[in-house]
This record gives structure tokens, C-alpha cells and sequence, in this order.
């Protein structure tokens, strides 16, 4: 803290959603009012950033709309009639109605929505424990929108993220030859953490391609754009794979080492080869056909050096292939021509980039959520990830560079060691839970930093079949969304700047968020809340110490506490993790059951599943012929908000004032539409009234609503009143199921023509 | 030789968040932020121009180009504008009158009237960080870390070895008043 004219400088850091850029902040502080926000000096000064919207956290923080007191509801659910009430009857309330509801239909149906939490980490964590304590039920939110990349992930590499394995070098700047940005545009999404490493790659000489529906500002940096169909991802995958396999380019060496694709399949079951099956022991192993003795082989390091990646064998009577073999058969009915009509992408672009990939010394294969925000999203990631994989691009970073950051997530996640914990249940499968009561009832849900009804899908659903199913609504929130007018008691939150917490990114490093000045009005933090209704429900001693407390136990961990990152040594500066020397990089050792990367799932085998297989996206109407509704609509992300937050800010609103639907010129003439016009977007679920804008950033057959503005911003419907609450039931089996903002089909009218 | 000091603006890395324009309003106390950015050859901002696939998003954030023979000084009655002698052209809000003489001068329109001031205002460089041996606050708030700042009469500045590599351009060079920003220009695609 420096003091000059009365000012005082802390440094905190930013946690809004929008995650992993985490800005260093140094606030400046002049009595008790911040009043001015600059970007804080990391230790390597190159990493310092700021974006526009942390510039408007004053906006946010000073809001004339904060909401200042708690609240309870007394007009009809979403009519916004509420009436002031004191903390202490807030609490007595929850805490009686919760304990109510417990008697009656047990903890199990009492939920805690928990949405992003952004880089924050024992706001969260508040919430977990507390579910932990009372057994109650934790709605996991990574279902809207970013199951589809845990899904694929942990099929082929084992992980919840692939990140580390497909660019985790590249995050520590070293730049490939060839970068692919497969579904994502990190220059709005992510411009600190990534897009500046983008623009870094190309200038020390990276050819950049981007794969995106849509003409982004990072297409607009990219030597080459490739205008997919959504959802299409894993055709485009395939014909790359073809054009790759057709002229040999494929890595055999590290097929061999490090996937498994040498490991023998049935051709009977589509299962692996085992050795029960053949009389080998033990009985799980797999097995490889061995070139030098042309026999088989258990897997093993030493043979896998001599495995047969293509072929078919008779064993024992048993035909297999090899798991690549299989993969290259299912490349070869997609040549560029095929996969072209699917994708919308020219033969000859794929046929190039596939040459382009094969002999390319070093690719970086970049990706985020929007490329699996489709039904078969976790297929598109398996798709790119397996292209990387067999020509040998994946690698981590973890075993050099810097050490990743762990937490200590254990007092959270369970509570009372040997104790039961918390239920689990995917946010997805919530709609099912309240509405049908099953897989069992919910009854009561709390909402904490998720605006549910604006940012999850079928809007209409949510508010005609869901929230009538609750007996009883929370929300903590900084104003009143479309979601906290669905409350039944609703609890004002600190805005960033007026609380503490503990931030793991941007890596290389951690950082404390700093409180900087008191919580305005009554609002009070997560953490703060959490203990205060511990306290009402028995539970108020693992919460001693409110949010520094909880901080103090996130960091006991050896990778964090055990290098000096102490709550009090963060209070100093961002703190830079702790250097690998440069080493060997190979095996992987990824943590899949196999150890390798997994080009070939034997276990979705009954799916159809087990290879990155082509499925046409669930609405997608390019896909059908004489589709009711022939427009695919998708959601970008726009620099102006972190998901919703933002969208009501005065400073950001006056450079971008209201949502539009951005359409191709193509599809805008033959609907007589032009930009300034207003339209209706609509299909079977609902009709979303804005104004048009006609433009290339679309390619012809999509349009695109930037997700994030309110409801109440749209002269009728919204983002999510188009989209639909489909599950894939795979997914389900793999982790949790995705909503599929990106895959809905539509059409747009001019609203006069709205009959 | 004297200081030139000049700003070079890299189009291949401005995203055109705005960012800069939001920084500006933070720092200046202003009411539109006096760096605006444009997007070229296009009828709104942020739609790419061309068709496919030779689309374009080519970012130009416009702010006062700090003229080696500003106009708006020597148009303002009030003697509001000076030049001072490293190159910032400073306006100085205390003596404006709001005449608007140096708005209809200035061949860029980049000098703003602050309606609810009733005065003229503009970059000044952010001078008075200058003063404290700070870089402007645009500058350190860029995002895609497009904005470079130095002595262009220096060989080694990083603004003069950005001009120097690559291929830049000024606005409206033929108005005579001798601009101090630079714009790298975007480069061309190696197509696949």
C-alpha cells in the first residue's frame, strides 16, 4: 500500500467469469471510495492486463441498480414485488423453510446452483462445504455449456480438461509452426491470457487458421479462415484424418508409444482383445500384434516399440484389428469431397490443411467450450483431439515449466472426513429432478453467482414448468436479473472490489483478491453469507475466520503453502509458481485406464461411439432436408459481458446499446431483411423480437445472438427461448450432460410478417 | 536532436475491444473516451468488410494525431492549445471557451465538445503521466498490446524501429499538418 494526495493503492485481482485471464487489479483508493482501477504489475510485466470490462467494475461496484438490502418476495414469483427485511430475518427464514423442507423430504432435495464462480475459489468453496455438512444436493454447473470438453476429454486423455495436452506448451509461449483456433475466440473470450499469445505465435512466424462458423475478430488475425457448419466439427476432423492417413503424414512412431492404437479389437464385439480371451494372464491385459515375432504380445513398453498399427489378424479364430486401423478405415468414407458437403468447407481447404497438419513440425491445436456447445459436442473435441494425436502434436506442459497450481479442495468437498458428503447432480439433469422428481424430488434450490433462467436453456420451460415445482427460491445476487424476480427471498452480494478471495490463474500464477473497501449497504459476500446461515443451521464452526479463513484452507496444500504462497506473502503481489527444469516430455502417461491417449473407446463401443465418429448435430437443419426451421442458431460470446454480468453497465451499453441477430447477407435477402430492420427469430418454443444486423461474420445459414443480454433487453423472448433442454444420454454415462445452446434450429421474419 | 514523441498504433494486433476508449474515459474524466476505434471500409463498426473468403476486420483507433503544425493551436482565440516542444499537443480545459474554432481546424475530427462542460477537449498524450515518467494509460490498458510509445527522432525507440520494420501509414498526410501517430498496417495472408 503507497500512499500520494491521499491516495491508497492495493493491488487485488479480477474474478470475474471470464476465468483464466484473472487481471491483476491495483485499485486506487481515496477515503472510502475507489476511484480508479489500473492494471498490477506481475512479475513479468509483460503478463500485465486489464480489459474493458474490469475498467467498468466501478460501474458495477457504484451501479445506481446495486441491490442494497435483503429481500423477500411478496407478489407473484417473476413479478418483482419485494419488500425489504433485516439480515437476521433473512437467515431465520432460509434456515427454518430449508430445515422444513428437510423434515419432509430429506436434505437430498434441498440444491445448491452454483454457476460460475469465475476465478474465485472459496466462494464456491463456501457453498460446497455447507452442502457437505447438511448431505444436501450440489447441482454441478458445468452442464451449461462446458460438459461437452470434460466429456471428450476424459474419453481420450482421461482428464476433466485436454488443455494441458493439446496447448499447454503454448500457453507457456512456445510458439508452433502451424496454430489451429478450432471453435473459439479467445480475441473476445479470452484476450489476455490467449488471444495475446495468438498474436505473439504470428508474429514469431506461426501460420494461424481459424475454424469457426463465424467471421470472428480472431479470424479476422488468421491467414486462413474455415467457415464450418456448427456441430460439424468431427466430419471436418475426419477429413483431415483422411486426407492425412492418404498421403502417410500420420506419426507411427507415437501411435504406437503413446495412443492406443495398436491395442487389438474384436471385430465380433468392437470390444478390445483381452487376454482371458486367448488364455493369457492376466486376464485384463491388452494386446498388440507384434511385427518381429508376428504373434501376439501383451501390451508393454517394450513391445509397443514393434506393434502393428494396421492390419487385420486372426487370433485364435478371433478377428481383430488394430484400434488404428479401425480409424483409418472410418477416415477413409470421409474424403474431402464428403466431408465437404457436410461441412460447408471447401475439398480442396481440407485437403490443404490436412497436408498442412501432416507436415507441420509443430501444431498447436487451440479449443475452448463453444466448439461443444452441440448434441454430439464431446464427439467434435474427441475429433480435433484425435487429429493432434495421431500426428503426434499432443504434449503437456506439466512436465516442464511451471507447476500447476493444486488446491486444497478436500475440506470442502467433504466436510467431516469418513462422513458422507454432498449429492451430485448435473444441471442438466436438475430440470428432470424438479419437474418429474426424478432421479429423486428437489425441492428447494439456491442460486448463487448463475443467472439460471437468462442463461440456461428453454426459458420458457424454466418458468412454466420448473420454478412452479419449488417450494422455495434463493438468490445472491448484485441486481435484480431476470432470475433473483423468481426468488422467494433474495441477498445482496459484494461487488469484487468488497471482498476477499483466493484466485489460482492466470498461469504461471496465484493471487489473492483483495477486499478493498467495505461491503456498500447491507450487501455481505458469499462466504459471509454461507457462515452466517451455517451458523443458524449448527454448522457455524467451519466457517471461523469467514473468507480469510477459508482461504488460509484452500492454500494448504504443498504446491501452494509449501512454496510460499501464503495468504499474507499474495497480499504482496501476484505470486509466480515454481519452475520444472526442462525435461522429458514423453511417455505421457495420460490418465486414462490405459495410460495412453484413447483413439478408440472399446467401453462406447455399444453407442457407436468408440472411434471420433460423424453424428449430425440434434436440430441442425443443414442436415435435413426441408427443415421446418432451415437457420442455425448459435450464441458468440462478445467482449462487452463475462456471460451476463455487465450487460446492464451504463459505460459498456453506450459502445454496444442493444442485442442484435446477426445475419448472412444471403439469408437476409431472401427474407427481404436489412440491418436496422427489426425481426423475430423464432421456432416451436418461442419468438425472440430484436433488430437485425447483415453481415459476413455469419456464414450463410447461421445466425448468431451475442448470449448475455437480459431478457428484459429483448423487445420480446431472449437468448435462451430458442433453445432446447435435449440430453445425450452418453454423455450422461460420461459425466454429465450438455445443454446445446449452439445447436437449434430457426427461422427470422421481419416483425411485420409475424402473424 | 529534440524529442518527437509519437505513438504507433499495430493494426495486426489491435482486436478493437475498445478497451483504449474505456481506459481514456477512466484516466481523462471524459464523457466518449478521446480514442474512438473505427472498423475499416465498413458501414458499422465491428462487421467485416469484402466477401468471403477475402472478408476484412481491420481495426483504426483515431485519437489527436499531436501535429508537428497543429492547426487547432493556431485557431484558438484563447490561446488554449499549446505545442509543446517534445511533441504533445496539449488543450488545456481551464481556457476553453468552447468556441469549437479548433474542432472545425483540426483535419482528423478528433477533438470532442463536452456538452455538459460546454468545452473542447482531446488527447493530450496523457501529459500529465508523461510528467511522472508514465506511458499513456491507453497504452498499458491495450489488450492486444498494440499501442507503442516513444521518441521517433531516437533510432532505437521501439516506435522508431516499428517504423522502420514495418509497413506504416498516417492519416491524411496530405493535410500538411505532420501527424505523429503511426498505424502498422495489417499483413497480408499466407493462405494455405
Amino acid at each position: 500500500m503507497t500512499e500520494e494526495d491521499n491516495i491508497r493503492t492495493i493491488r487485488t485481482a479480477c474474478s470475474q467469469h471470464c476465468g483464466i485471464d484473472a487481471c491483476g487489479i491495483l485499485a486506487h483508493v481515496k477515503g472510502d471510495r475507489v476511484v480508479k482501477l489500473e492494471p498490477a504489475d506481475f512479475p513479468n510485466k509483460i503478463d500485465n492486463r486489464i480489459c474493458l470490462r474490469g475498467l467498468s467494475m466501478l460501474d458495477v461496484t457504484y451501479h445506481p441498480d446495486r441491490l442494497k438490502f435483503p429481500m423477500k418476495r411478496v407478489g407473484e414469483r417473476g413479478e418483482g414485488k419485494f419488500e425489504r427485511i433485516s439480515w437476521d430475518e433473512a437467515l431465520d427464514t432460509i434456515a427454518g423453510k430449508l430445515k422444513d423442507i428437510a423434515a419432509q423430504h430429506g436434505w437430498k432435495s434441498i440444491g445448491w446452483v452454483l454457476g460460475g464462480p469465475g476465478a474465485g475459489t472459496t466462494k464456491f468453496g463456501a457453498y460446497l462445504r455447507l452442502a457437505s455438512l447438511t448431505q444436501s444436493t450440489r447441482v454441478s454447473a458445468w452442464g451449461y455449456g462446458d460438459a461437452g470438453i470434460p466429456c471428450g476429454s476424459r474419453v481420450i486423455f482421461g482428464s476433466q480438461f485436454p488443455y494441458m495436452y493439446l496447448f499447454g506448451e503454448f500457453w507457456q509461449r512456445k510458439f508452433p509452426e502451424l496454430l489451429l483456433i478450432w471453435g473459439t475466440n479467445p480475441a473476445e473470450a479470452m484476450p489476455l491470457q490467449t488471444m495475446r499469445k495468438v498474436l505473439d505465435a504470428k508474429e514469431a512466424g506461426a501460420q494461424v487458421i481459424v475454424i469457426d462458423p463465424r467471421f470472428t475478430v480472431t479470424a479476422s488475425k488468421a491467414d486462413e479462415h474455415l467457415a464450418l457448419f456448427p456441430g460439424t466439427d468431427s466430419a471436418l476432423a475426419l477429413g483431415l484424418m483422411n486426407v492425412i492417413f492418404q498421403k502417410g503424414l500420420h506419426d507411427v512412431d507415437f501411435i504406437r508409444k503413446e495412443t492406443n492404437g495398436s491395442f487389438l479389437v474384436r471385430i465380433d464385439t468392437g470390444k478390445f482383445l483381452l487376454g482371458e480371451d486367448i488364455g493369457v494372464k492376466p486376464p485384463k491385459s491388452n494386446m498388440i500384434w507384434d511385427e518381429a515375432s508376428n504373434s501376439t504380445a501383451k501390451v508393454k513398453r517394450s513391445t509397443l516399440k514393434t506393434a502393428s498399427i494396421t492390419g487385420t489378424y486372426d487370433v485364435n479364430g478371433i478377428e481383430c484389428k488394430p484400434a488404428f486401423q479401425m480409424l483409418m478405415e472410418l477416415a477413409k468414407e470421409y474424403p474431402p469431397e464428403k466431408a465437404a458437403e457436410i461441412t460447408g468447407v471447401s475439398a480442396d481447404l481440407i485437403t490443404k490443411l490436412g497436408e498442412k497438419i501432416g507436415v507441420s513440425k509443430k501444431v498447436v491445436f487451440f479449443t475452448y467450450m463453444g466448439v461443444s456447445r452441440t448434441y454430439h459436442g464431446d464427439i467434435c473435441l474427441r475429433g480435433l483431439a484425435t487429429v493432434a494425436s495421431v500426428t503426434g502434436n499432443v504434449s503437456t506442459s506439466f512436465s516442464s515449466g511451471n507447476i500447476p497450481a493444486v488446491l486444497n479442495w478436500d475440506p470442502f468437498l467433504k466436510a467431516v472426513p469418513g462422513e458422507p458428503s454432498f449429492h451430485r447432480m448435473a444441471i442438466l439433469n436438475l430440470y428432470d429432478a424438479v419437474i418429474n422428481e426424478k432421479p429423486y424430488p428437489i425441492k428447494a434450490l439456491w442460486f448463487a453467482f448463475i443467472n439460471f433462467v437468462n442463461q440456461c436453456v428453454d426459458y420458457n420451460k424454466i418458468v412454466n414448468e420448473f420454478y412452479p415445482k419449488l417450494d422455495f427460491i434463493v438468490q445472491t445476487e448484485l441486481f435484480m436479473t431476470p432470475s433473483a424476480r423468481y426468488a422467494d427471498i433474495v441477498l445482496p452480494v459484494c461487488s469484487l472490489l468488497e471482498f476477499s478471495d483466493f484466485v489460482p490463474h492466470p498461469y504461471p500464477y496465484v493471487q489473492l483478491q483483495q477486499k478493498i473497501i467495505e461491503p456498500l449497504y447491507e450487501s455481505r459476500s458469499d462466504v459471509n453469507i454461507v457462515a452466517g446461515l451455517a451458523e443458524k443451521l449448527g454448522f457455524g464452526d467451519y466457517f471461523k475466520g469467514g473468507e480469510e479463513g477459508l482461504i488460509d484452507l484452500i492454500l494448504d496444500n504443498p504446491t501452494l503453502k509449501g512454496e510460499g504462497a501464503t495468504r499474507e506473502r499474495l497480499k504482496k503481489g501476484a505470486f509466480l509458481l515454481r519452475a520444472l527444469p526442462e525435461g522429458g516430455n514423453f511417455p505421457l502417461r495420460v490418465p486414462t485406464p490405459s495410460k495412453k491417449i484413447e483413439i478408440y473407446a472399446d467401453w462406447l463401443s455399444e453407442e457407436g461411439q468408440a472411434l471420433p465418429v460423424y453424428l449430425p448435430p440434434i436440430e441442425a437443419p443443414f442436415a435435413k432436408k426441408d427443415a421446418k426451421y432451415p437457420l442455425s442458431y448459435i450464441q458468440g460470446h462478445s467482449r462487452f459481458r463475462t456471460h451476463s454480468s455487465f450487460a446492464n453497465v451504463e459505460s459498456l451499453l453506450k459502445l454496444n446499446p442493444e442485442p442484435v441477430v446477426d445475419i448472412n447477407p444471403i439469408d437476409a435477402q431472401e427474407r427481404n431483411i436489412s440491418t436496422g430492420d427489426t425481426v423475430t427469430v423464432f421456432n416451436d418454443r418461442a419468438r425472440t423480437t430484436l433488430k437485425a444486423r447483415v453481415s459476413g461474420t455469419v456464414r450463410p445459414g447461421v445466425v448468431d445472438i451475442m448470449q448475455g443480454w437480459w431478457a428484459d433487453q429483448f423487445e420480446e423472448g431472449g437468448v435462451n427461448h430458442l433453445t432446447h433442454d435435449i440430453k445425450n444420454p452418453v454423455q450422461d454415462k460420461i459425466y454429465e450432460p450438455n445443454m446445446n445452446m449452439n445447436d437449434v434450429a430457426v427461422d427470422v421474419i421481419k416483425k411485420e410478417e409475424v402473424k | 536532436m529534440s524529442k518527437r514523441l509519437g505513438m504507433v498504433i499495430d493494426q495486426e494486433r489491435c482486436i478493437g475491444c475498445d478497451a483504449c476508449t474505456v481506459a481514456c474515459k477512466l484516466e481523462n474524466s471524459t464523457t466518449e473516451g478521446w480514442i474512438q476505434v473505427e472498423t475499416l471500409n465498413s458501414p458499422q463498426k465491428d462487421v467485416p468488410s469484402g466477401t468471403p473468403p477475402d472478408l476484412w476486420l481491420e481495426f483504426l483507433p483515431k485519437l489527436c494525431n499531436h501535429c508537428s503544425d497543429p492547426p487547432c493551436v493556431e485557431a484558438c482565440p484563447n490561446n488554449a492549445i499549446i505545442k509543446t516542444g517534445d511533441g504533445p499537443v496539449i488543450l488545456d480545459r481551464e481556457n476553453c471557451d468552447g468556441c469549437q474554432a479548433c474542432m472545425e481546424a483540426c483535419p482528423y475530427n478528433v477533438i470532442q465538445f463536452n456538452q455538459q462542460k460546454g468545452i473542447a477537449e482531446k488527447c493530450n498524450f496523457c501529459n500529465h503521466r508523461l510528467e511522472q515518467g508514465l506511458e499513456p494509460f491507453c497504452l498499458i490498458c491495450c489488450e492486444g498490446q498494440a499501442i507503442f510509445f516513444g521518441d521517433s527522432n531516437d533510432p532505437n525507440s521501439v516506435v522508431s524501429r516499428k517504423i522502420a520494420e514495418r509497413e506504416t501509414f498516417q492519416l491524411k498526410l496530405d493535410a500538411g499538418t505532420g501527424p505523429s501517430v503511426y498505424y502498422c498496417k495489417m499483413k497480408p495472408r499466407r493462405r494455405l
